[in-house]
């Protein structure tokens, strides 16, 4: 059984779960299967366990509702906190804008907590939602990275300026991965602070009127960081009021089991 | 209501008793229905049947003729064989009146 091939079903193997594999494998060696058809029982294994991962709603949610609007949006927050701080740093292009040197800073700063709070509360969501097809919507966000760095064309800027938005992003589904739910308060602070900040920006640049696409767009952002509140909310009504004094209320997400 | 498959499952792996595991669920499977049963349709659906409550698994010991490999035990639950009384009830209900099965109460008598 130990043949080249035999490598190959051990390999497809690996995207099994230690123990299922273990038992996978030893009943194929134990029941004499050849390689081809070991092959394709692992592979198909494989396929329906995924399948069945996708019946839920929450790879969709996490693929679709967060992760791919978000990246094109992130991007563009991205591109305009590196265009914000080139203004400041250039003094020609500062004298051009209608801004002051304090008045940007402030503006460039709001524009940074921003970025930061959307990637990593989009992140969060992320993590926790979907742990197990994390590679799909790893995938749906690089995908559109990767689109628009080839296709990024500003002297003055360098292209990694789009991806500004990937580390607070990767360090929220970090937390999402090991975090089950934030506590009611803390996700409570974090999505008004957001919410506030977004506010101010409803007002053109210049135009000080309220912009309904600029609205939709920065909402689209803005409602992971609500979802986590009523997330939190939620487990504190299942868990019971005033059981968590910690940070997060919920455990170690690798105690859940059935997640997603 | 369980599925024929979970049904299949389930008694194959009752009637196996203590050496419920895996492959021997397999095997029975195949030569008591004379079908095919993938080792995907068979883990997923132990895996389902075990977020139901209808199965509990655990890792036994490994042996040589598995290549040193552990075998993934399996035990129906009380819960699990309400669920296929249930299943096998309702089959046998149904099928009263059918000329099958009326045959088959005839040459059994």
């Amino acid at each position: 059984m130990m043949s080249v091939g035999w490598s190959f079903v051990e390999a497809a193997a690996r995207l099994l779960a230690r123990d299922k594999r273990e038992a996978v494998l030893g009943d194929l060696v134990e029941a004499g299967e050849s390689t081809w058809q070991g092959l394709l029982g692992v592979l198909g294994l494989v396929f329906r366990q995924e399948a069945v991962l996708w019946k839920s709603w929450r790879p969709w949610l996490a693929g679709f509702g967060v992760t791919l609007p978000s990246s094109f949006l992130l991007m563009g927050v991205s591109l305009s906190v590196s265009w914000s701080y080139l203004t400041l740093r250039c003094p020609e292009l500062l004298q051009k804008s209608s801004l002051t040197l304090g008045s940007g800073t402030i503006v460039l700063l709001c524009k940074i907590l921003l970025l930061i709070g959307w990637s990593w509360t989009g992140g969060f969501v992320v993590g926790s939602v979907s742990r197990r097809t994390l590679w799909a919507s790893m995938v749906l966000c690089y995908s559109p990275c990767l689109f628009c760095l080839s296709r990024f064309r500003v002297e003055s800027l360098s292209r990694f300026c789009l991806c500004l938005f990937l580390l607070p992003a990767i360090w929220g589904v970090h937390q999402g991965l090991r975090i089950s739910t934030m506590r009611v308060s803390s996700a409570l602070v974090l999505a008004a602070a957001i919410t506030l900040m977004t506010l101010p920006s409803w007002n053109s640049a210049g135009q000080h009127r309220w912009s309904p696409t600029r609205w939709t767009l920065d909402w689209a952002l803005c409602w992971p960081a609500w979802y986590l509140v009523a997330t939190a909310w939620q487990a504190r009504s299942k868990a019971g009021w005033g059981s968590s004094n910690g940070l997060w209320s919920g455990g170690h997400r690798e105690q859940q089991t059935g997640m997603s | 209501m369980l599925g024929e498959f979970e049904y299949l499952l389930i008694t194959a792996a009752a009637g196996l008793g203590e050496e419920a595991y895996g492959a021997a669920i397999r095997e029975e499977i195949e030569s008591t229905t004379g079908r095919k049963c993938s080792i995907g349709a068979l883990y997923t659906t132990i895996d389902r049947l075990e977020t139901k409550g209808l199965l509990k698994t655990w890792m036994g010991d490994a042996t040589p003729q598995r290549g040193g490999r552990a075998k993934r035990m399996v035990r129906v639950t009380s819960k699990g064989v309400l669920a296929a009384k249930d299943f096998y009830n309702a089959v046998t209900r149904v099928s009263r009146g059918a000329s099958w099965a009326a045959n088959r109460t005839g040459s059994a008598s």
